[in-house]
């Protein structure tokens, strides 16, 4: 059925290439689709499908093709609103809050904040791994595990963000607490910008997102601070920290 | 049962040399959004769409979610079907039962019509008891 896919695919591909014969897109476009590069790996999608069907449940493989199909669709859907938008506010780069926009516009809200969550965790993993790579000399590693992992965002990572940061040595012990296998304490932790720090281009050093989140967590009482002994304070600082966030916590939910 | 907890994600996806923490490999989330943002950006005004390094990010996570959904509603689907293999159908039901699946209708459609007739096979089981 891929088969039968691929010629229409390639087709109308084909086409629009001949149209707008733009420099450097139309080498790509005119080539025939591969499918690894149109769907997401069959054994991935299958690990996913497998942790919620019970044990005892089978997957046919035209279900598998199906699902397979089926995600790719649904990034280039969201992916398509997201396009929209950045085109209305005549921006090139399509970022990650576009993302989580689109996702809401489009019936998505349930996934918001999850993404949310799961979006502040990576750029203070990437903080930290940052942190670690630019400041050896300041690397806390309290809970200990975490020198067993590469840090292997830094290999996926665009050469763009080298200008990140290295401000987030407060977040050592945080992440240290992490990796030694604890359960976050603050693990409902909520995105917390406001709205109106909401930002287009989030390498930007001067603007970058997280640097207005640490500050807003971590100026006051700063339970994170180095010298502070480990994870055990860090439940009741944070919890105390959360508070105001839940009021915004879907910044793109709104616009 | 291990139940993947949407927040913990980014810890508990298991660290492998090609895809990192993330379920899904952001190279190719990146390909797929490049696909569709460049068709449109081409067709309304000629100029490349650019993605942030942190887009894929966030879709590695949200198709997590979205492919969970999509099982677990094809399930149920079996399920009702007295059956324990998810078959395409089912999860072709699950497409149309579902509001917010209404833009996968014409891929489980499509797919339907591309298999032609074995869709009636059945999983050779024999009811689940």
């Amino acid at each position: 059925m891929d088969s039968s896919y691929l010629p229409a695919g390639g087709a109308a591909n084909g086409g629009g290439a001949g149209n707008n014969g733009g420099p450097g897109s139309a080498a790509q476009q005119a080539a025939p689709i591969r499918e690894q590069d149109r769907l997401m790996p069959i054994a991935n999608v299958i690990r996913i499908m497998r942790r919620v069907l019970p044990p005892h449940a089978k997957i046919s493989d035209d279900a598998k093709e199906t699902i397979q199909e089926c995600v790719s669709e649904y990034i280039s859907f969201i992916t398509g609103e997201a396009n929209e938008r950045c085109q209305r506010e005549q921006r090139k780069t399509i970022t990650a809050e576009d993302v989580l926009w689109a996702m809401s516009r489009l019936g998505f809200d349930d996934y918001v904040e999850p993404l949310s969550v799961y979006l502040h965790r990576y750029r203070e993993f990437e903080g930290e791994a940052r942190g670690v790579g630019l400041a050896p000399g300041a690397t806390p590693r309290g809970g200990g595990g975490g020198g067993d992992h590469p840090h292997p965002m830094l290999k996926s990572r665009a050469p763009g963000s080298a200008a990140m940061l290295p401000h987030h040595h407060d977040m050592q012990m945080h992440h240290a607490a992490m990796y030694g296998g604890a359960v976050p304490p603050h693990h409902g932790f909520v995105m917390p910008h406001q709205a109106g720090q909401y930002l287009p281009y989030p390498y930007d050093p001067t603007t970058y997102a997280g640097e207005h989140a640490m500050a807003a967590y971590y100026g006051g009482g700063a339970p994170y601070a180095p010298g502070n002994g480990g994870g055990s304070g860090d439940g009741s600082g944070s919890s105390a920290a959360q508070g105001g966030s839940f009021e915004h916590q879907h910044p793109f939910a709104y616009k | 049962m291990r139940q993947a907890r949407p927040y913990s994600g980014i810890f508990c996806g298991g660290v492998s040399a090609r895809t990192g923490p993330h379920a899904l490999p952001l190279a190719r989330i990146k390909k797929i959004m490049k696909r569709s943002a460049g068709e449109a950006a081409a067709a309304a005004d000629g100029g490349a769409r650019m993605i942030s390094g942190e887009a894929p990010v966030v879709f590695s996570k949200a198709c997590e979610l979205f492919i969970a959904e999509l099982t677990r509603r094809a399930w149920a689907a079996t399920l009702e079907g007295k059956r324990r293999t998810v078959h395409k159908e089912d999860v072709a039901t699950a497409v149309h039962n579902t509001d917010l699946f209404d833009f996968l209708i014409d891929v489980v459609t499509a797919d339907d019509a591309a298999a032609g007739d074995d869709v009636n096979d059945g999983d050779g089981l024999g009811p689940l008891e």
